[in-house]
């Protein structure tokens, strides 16, 4: 019975590949990688047998804790992708639970990455263990290790399997996971910082603390290789029987438990904003711009991601050493007028399979022109506060508050530049946003490149335009940010005009583009 | 006869398949038309190039005399569409769907709101009216995409398996709203492939098989003295055997 699950663990990876090329490569890519990985992961976590015991063993502790914490998080953001991680799929045949948790427990060890983790978690033996009694303890630590890799990830996903089918509950993982992906920069930032001062002392006070947490007693035993090993390891072989038996009991739920996506939601409150916005298909456009700002997961990402990632650079810029003056200011808020408006470039993207409602209302260039006048403008009564905000903040950081004038005012024009030519690249390089958004992938598969060809052309197209009325400012002329609101509208009345013609023309080509089954 | 709807030669190709290869339909003003065919016959690319959502390879296209293709002006503004799957923007609200969609077509908040409420009344959706589309059931999906395509009063409708998944409770609401909206003088055309619901209703019927029409008039004129399934299964050429293989299949067998 277990080894049929594998197989069919086998035969969904191999018929995933059949019959699409992109897939196919994809595919041998992420088995090089893998093996790539197995090895040098092997052979670096080895190498560390050169350095001193100490080092080695906190270095060990560390890695095998942020193997566990990576098994437990990583196949959260990306479930869906294997169908053998979901029990209500094997719910209809007549398994046991045993039967059932054994077999879902050799299908996750199948495949590239699994095997690749196992490869680097044995490097752990090589690096620490001495003697023949670490050897052995060693590799019963390293398989329990693993063990315990999996049955945290199964646990995790299983209790949670209820709330990641229903859309309440996938609408907040997504949010979640930027969470995840900023948090993995915060040692990055703490570190630029110069805030524990001496890594090494910061190494050694966290394998202190991580050492007592189950990966770190496993990485203790193989290095202690006596008595007190076996003895970790008997705790840690209870951690995993504990974890599987807790994972046994969330199966039984999970497979008895109602789908809970097809029960209804709470309602939303009628919005008072639409009273004040014009009349006709520009008000409309711009009501539901602001409410998918707000409601669609993918929209909050963004917005999110734009101004945190600003801050962190202002932060950064701020941070002694960095380049002083009106730069300080106007580059950070610059930037994040560049991040936000690169959100336009896509603009029918987020609409997806819905754009047709558009669509059969459009009888001219006209029209469409109006729906990203809309679009642009809903963008711009969010953006504009937002970046005056990070412009004044900025100034503030930089120690000199009047900076925040030309630095507000050239992120407003090089917003309407971005806004121009993401118009433009809406309609000639439109592309589907996957519905489940993961941190891992940003368009329709097969769409990657144009994805990626859509933004670095935006990128540069706006940065080409922009450069007249932003370089000036960046370079301490302050008042050269009073042409940057005038050029940046016309840009974007020049995009809209363009964006209309063109993509009127080709209205049910960017309907099937973004339309893509995903 | 006026004709409400007419193609001549229309023709569009995916890669090597033809989809539909040549289809001349027909359907008078003031019908309540069902267009049929087995799956993958070109019933939803026949409509989505009716309706301007996807451009035919060649062919003409004529709704109430205008070129779909080259006068859009003309057509768009009296037709209403409901297209295939539920593809609605999906975090708005029953309410607001509908509030955008009759902005988007220029009509007026107040008259927007007051016939959204009456159609939401119809429709028995007013308590679910402020949760979001994406929470809604398939039924409710259906219904509010219909109170959609009807809120500016176009003279044309155009159904893509408008009953499909639909409880009966439902399809029901949805035939009493599509029945006064034909008796007015307004036309009807839908995608189906449950015949007795064809039968049911319509007065024209558009047989479709393998990206061609094969039969095309009215209901009594198709279907002759047969049911309108026999026919159907006569046009289409599908009359399989079912009596064969399968021994081990019933109740003589054990369940194993």
């Amino acid at each position: 019975m277990t080894m049929l699950f594998v197989r069919l663990k086998l035969r969904l990876i191999l018929g995933n590949l059949r019959g699409d090329l992109i897939k196919q490569v994809g595919f041998a890519f992420s088995l090089l990688s893998a093996l790539g990985c197995a090895l040098g992961g092997f052979v670096l976590f080895g190498l560390l047998r050169l350095a001193s015991p100490d080092v080695a063993l906190n270095v060990g502790i560390v890695v095998f804790t942020l193997f566990t914490v990576g098994w437990a998080v990583v196949p959260l953001l990306i479930f869906g992708v294997d169908e053998t991680l979901d029990p209500s799929r094997l719910a209809p045949f007549p398994l046991t639970t045993r039967q059932l948790a054994a077999g879902m427990f050799a299908a996750s060890a199948t495949g590239p990455w699994p095997l690749a983790s196992l490869a680097v978690l044995a490097g752990g033996v090589v690096a620490l263990a001495e003697g023949v009694g670490g050897v052995l303890i060693g590799l019963v630590a390293v398989v329990l290790q693993f063990a315990l890799c999996l049955v945290t990830s199964r646990v995790l996903t299983t209790a949670l399997s209820g709330a990641l089918r229903s859309r309440r509950g996938r609408d907040v993982l997504a949010v979640a996971a930027v969470g995840v992906v900023l948090l993995s920069q915060l040692p990055n930032l703490l570190l630029n910082r110069g805030l524990p001062g001496d890594p090494g002392a910061l190494l050694s006070s966290t394998g202190e603390v991580l050492r007592w947490a189950p990966p770190g007693l496993a990485a203790h035993a193989i290095a202690d290789g006596g008595l007190v090993g076996v003895a970790e390891l008997v705790v840690l072989g209870g951690v995993v029987v504990l974890l599987a038996w807790l994972w046994i009991v969330a199966l039984r739920r999970a497979l008895v438990m109602p789908d809970a996506s097809n029960q209804g939601g709470g309602t939303v409150r009628r919005s008072w904003i639409d009273r004040f916005l014009p009349q006709g298909p520009l008000g409309g456009v711009v009501a539901k711009e602001l409410k998918y700002a707000r409601r669609e997961p993918r929209g909050r990402v963004a917005w999110f991601t734009a101004v945190v990632v600003s801050g962190i650079i202002m932060f950064t810029l701020s941070g002694g050493d960095g380049p002083v003056g009106l730069f300080s200011a106007a580059g950070p808020a610059c930037l994040a007028a560049l991040l936000i408006g690169i959100q336009a470039c896509n603009s029918f993207g987020i609409d997806g399979r819905s754009l047709w409602m558009n669509a059969v209302t459009f009888s001219s260039d006209r029209d469409l022109r109006t729906d990203l006048a809309g679009r642009h403008l809903a963008m711009a009564v969010i953006a504009v506060p937002v970046l005056g905000v990070i412009s004044v903040a900025a100034a503030l950081l930089a120690g000199n508050a009047a900076w925040a004038v030309p630095a507000a005012f050239t992120a407003w024009g090089l917003l309407g530049v971005a806004l121009g030519v993401g118009a433009v690249t809406s309609v000639i390089l439109p592309y589907t946003l996957p519905e489940r958004l993961n941190a891992f992938s940003g368009a329709a598969p097969g769409q990657g490149a144009l994805a990626f060809g859509s933004s670095s052309l935006g990128f540069l197209v706006t940065g080409a335009l922009a450069l007249p009325v932003v370089l000036p400012v960046l370079l301490g002329i302050g008042w050269f940010g009073l042409l940057a609101v005038p050029y940046g509208l016309l840009v974007a009345w020049a995009g809209r005009k363009t964006a209309g013609l063109v993509g009127f023309a080709r209205l049910p080509s960017i309907l099937a583009a973004v339309s893509r089954a995903t | 006869m006026v004709e409400a709807v007419r193609t001549q030669g229309l023709y569009k190709r995916f890669g090597q398949q033809v989809a539909v290869g040549s289809v001349d339909l027909i359907v008078p003003k003031g019908s309540f038309a069902g267009l049929v065919g087995p799956n993958g016959a070109g019933k939803t690319t026949t409509l989505s190039m009716i309706t301007g959502l996807l451009r035919p390879d060649g062919g003409l296209i004529e709704i109430n005399g205008h070129n779909v293709w080259t006068d859009p002006v003309s057509v768009k503004a009296h037709i209403g569409v409901l297209p295939e799957g539920l593809r609605l923007f999906e975090r708005l609200s029953g309410r607001e769907l509908l509030l955008y969609s009759g902005r988007l077509r220029g009509i007026p908040l107040e008259e927007t709101g007051r016939r959204a409420d009456e159609l939401l009344r119809v429709m028995d959706l007013l308590e679910s009216q402020d949760k979001l589309v994406i929470d809604y059931s398939t039924g409710m999906r259906k219904k509010i995409g219909l109170a959609a395509a009807l809120l500016h009063n176009p003279g044309v409708l155009f159904l893509d398996e408008p009953f499909e998944g639909v409880d009966p409770v439902s399809a029901n609401t949805l035939i009493d709203v599509l029945r006064r909206f034909t008796a007015s003088g307004s036309t009807v055309i839908f995608s189906s492939h449950v015949m007795d619901l064809v039968e049911r209703l319509c007065d024209w019927v558009s047989v479709m098989s393998r990206g061609h029409i094969v039969a095309q008039g009215p209901l009594a004129e198709v279907r002759g003295e047969r049911t309108l399934n026999e026919a159907f299964l006569d046009l289409v050429g599908a009359r399989g055997s079912g009596d064969e293989g399968l021994s081990w299949l019933g109740s003589s067998g054990d369940p194993r």
